[in-house]
């Protein structure tokens, strides 16, 4: 899988391609509009990660060529202007999704995965992981073919640790996840240990392995 | 303010005072000039009278003529010398006169005459009761003149002052109804008088000067929020690297967590800031029918399960189900900071209410005991509790959306819940 991270704040680009490392991506970096728009020329990406203020154009311009040239690739805005104008215009030009900065790794990983697994047309509602199969369309989870009951709250709980499989996820990114619209008012995560305990228990009452690991209480891990 | 506080009734109020005081006093006074003018003629004309007599009349009387003298003359006679009054000075005396009848008035002048060698006193005395009349009609003339007219320059002062402040009360008006938010400085009417001109001229300039400040202190808070996003995100990529590496220990897991709580406070303060300053530069302007209680119902799971970590019951009375034409993401956001707060501020095994008419939403929840202080509720990081992970925006935010939707907040403590209405 290759990704373009559209970036020019170059540590944030290198911690972005360095976590996504981790996941069999193939990462490269353009740090500026002209740097990107000839590598969105050349080459195909899964997906396509834009940071709309370039110190040397808009990031919108190149959605505006990929839709020109008909390309496939996904994008995610990345952008420091957290406003809702910028948000639809950004998605009808041709974005898949966006993200406001300042945002968790793990947050941004977490949809890459969703939006790489949306453009394949193989496999688009399932996700299968040993013995555990999710069922994207009906929302259900299935251990050796057997429905676990599972709420709203830890089925996204459990798309977010698989997202970010064999990597550490902070508390604070799963909480903010589970909080959507409401995470810039969240100030306390406690809410989040009950949720993972609640999925744990549930995956290994249907005889799941358990696979979610706790680090010291500060993150949590899909180890696979 | 009443309406005698106005600077015209207020100099017409003054007017009148002193108009009063000058007719009251003046009167008097003039009566007695006028009085004393006419008691000097009088005098004159009683000393021209005894000139006349020693000219004329002295050498030729004989004793014998005296008392037809007096028979004939009324006002001067001629007395024997056993008058023991002040002479040859005029005095006034009152006589009694069988005609009217009545006791009146006269100046009178008693002086030594020597007829025939013999010695005798001229009395010369002349009425005034004719002029006291007329006196008193010239000073009633006077009053009313005087009155005519004072009346008269209070209407003309009335005219002219209403129509000379006229634009020093358009500026007065303008300034009035001047708002700050709505980034338009007012129109003042040209004047030509040159203070009304200064006038204008300054709180033009006043204006538009803090118009500017305003402006660019917006500015600034939504720049410097924008700006701080690009660092907050790298300072945040690189805790969640940092997270990643396999040698981390108990006590680096600990800071770490440390460290990820600020950046969430951090994060969390900077957008706010940036919702405040979009609200503040009307960056929200969709209006769309709002319906109060499906928002609030949509969301109480959510807090529901925020509330149960520390045991609190959520009460909900919706008696009604306003649709109001409102902004939804301000309004969502306002709902959600209320009950949060509600939450945040609670204390263990309390509970919250949340009530919904057609006219206000009222949150209220127990907490400490204690009103808190109402004069920095709403104002910007005025934080009156003791959570310092709390961003000290959430009642200015709220504040704020109900300034955009011209709705009253408010906050009352009694028996022992803190509550928040907003009046619809």
């Amino acid at each position: 899988m290759k990704i373009l991270v559209v970036e020019d704040e170059l540590e944030l680009a290198e911690s972005i391609s360095s976590y996504l490392k981790g996941e069999s991506y193939v990462c490269e970096i353009a740090s500026s509009f002209k740097d990107a728009y000839e590598k969105i020329s050349m080459f195909y990406y899964d997906c396509i990660l834009l940071d709309i203020m370039l110190p040397d154009g808009s990031g919108l311009k190149l959605l505006e060529e990929l839709a020109k040239e008909k390309k496939q690739d996904g994008v995610i805005i990345i952008s420091a202007k957290d406003s809702l104008e910028d948000k639809i215009a950004g998605l009808k030009i041709g974005a898949d999704d966006y993200l406001a900065k300042p945002f968790h790794l793990s947050e941004l990983s977490a949809r890459i995965h969703s939006l790489i697994r949306r453009k394949q047309f193989d496999n688009t509602n399932q996700i299968q992981f040993n013995e555990l199969k999710i069922d994207l369309l009906s929302k259900a989870v299935y251990v050796n073919n057997t429905t676990v009951p599972i709420t709203k709250t830890e089925f996204d709980l459990l798309l977010f640790l698989i997202g970010n499989k064999n990597r550490v996820i902070s508390k604070a990114a799963v909480a903010e996840h589970l909080s959507g619209d409401m995470a810039n008012m969240m100030d306390n995560f406690d809410f989040v240990y009950s949720h993972i305990k609640n999925l744990k228990r549930k995956l290994m009452e249907a005889e799941c392995k358990d696979y979610i690991k706790t680090v010291y209480g500060t993150g949590y891990k899909w180890e696979a | 303010m009443g309406s005698m506080n106005r600077l015209l009734n207020r100099t017409l109020l003054y007017y009148s005072l002193f108009a009063t005081l000058i007719l009251l006093l003046s009167s008097p006074f003039f009566y007695w000039m006028m009085e004393k003018l006419y008691i000097d003629d009088v005098d004159e004309a009683i000393m021209l009278r005894r000139k006349e007599f020693d000219s004329k009349n002295r050498d030729s009387l004989t004793t014998a003529q005296i008392i037809d003298w007096n028979h004939f003359n009324r006002d001067t006679k001629i007395l024997p010398d056993t008058i023991s009054k002040p002479k040859e000075h005029i005095i006034q005396e009152m006589f009694f006169d069988e005609m009217t009848p009545e006791w009146e008035p006269y100046r009178i002048l008693y002086s030594d005459v020597i007829i025939q060698n013999q010695h005798y006193v001229l009395m010369i005395r002349l009425n005034l009761i004719e002029s006291e009349d007329l006196i008193k009609t010239l000073t009633w003339l006077y009053c009313g003149v005087l009155f005519v007219l004072l009346l008269i320059i209070f209407f003309i002062t009335r005219f002219i002052s209403n129509r000379l402040w006229k634009p020093f009360f358009n500026t007065l008006n303008q300034i009035d109804h001047f708002n700050i938010e709505q980034h338009q400085s007012p129109v003042l009417v040209t004047t030509h008088i040159t203070e009304f001109k200064q006038l204008n001229k300054g709180i033009s300039k006043l204006i538009n000067e803090n118009l500017k400040a305003y402006q660019s202190q917006k500015e600034f808070t939504e720049n410097a929020a924008h700006e701080l996003q690009t660092p907050l995100a790298v300072f945040q990529s690189k805790l969640d690297m940092l997270l990643q590496d396999p040698s981390l220990n108990i006590n680096q897991a600990s800071i770490l967590q440390s460290l990820y709580q600020a950046a969430s406070r951090l994060s969390r303060v900077n957008k706010n800031l940036l919702l405040l300053s979009k609200i503040e530069n009307n960056q929200y302007t969709s209006r769309e029918p709002v319906d109060l209680a499906k928002t609030i119902h949509d969301v109480i799971p959510y807090f529901s399960e925020q509330a149960l970590s520390r045991n609190l019951t959520i009460h909900t009375n919706i008696s009604d189900a306003p649709v109001l034409n409102a902004c939804r993401p301000l309004v969502e956001i306002m709902i959600n900071n209320l009950i949060l707060n509600a939450i945040r501020h609670n204390r263990n095994n309390g509970s919250i209410s949340i009530k919904l008419t057609s006219e206000e939403i009222v949150i209220g929840n127990t907490g400490e005991l204690q009103k808190l202080n109402t004069q920095n509720l709403f104002k910007r990081f005025s934080k009156e509790s003791k959570l310092n992970n709390s961003s000290g925006l959430g009642l200015a935010i709220v504040k704020q959306i109900c300034n955009f939707h011209k709705w009253q907040v408010s906050y009352e403590y009694k028996k022992n819940q803190h509550f928040f209405y907003i009046m619809l």
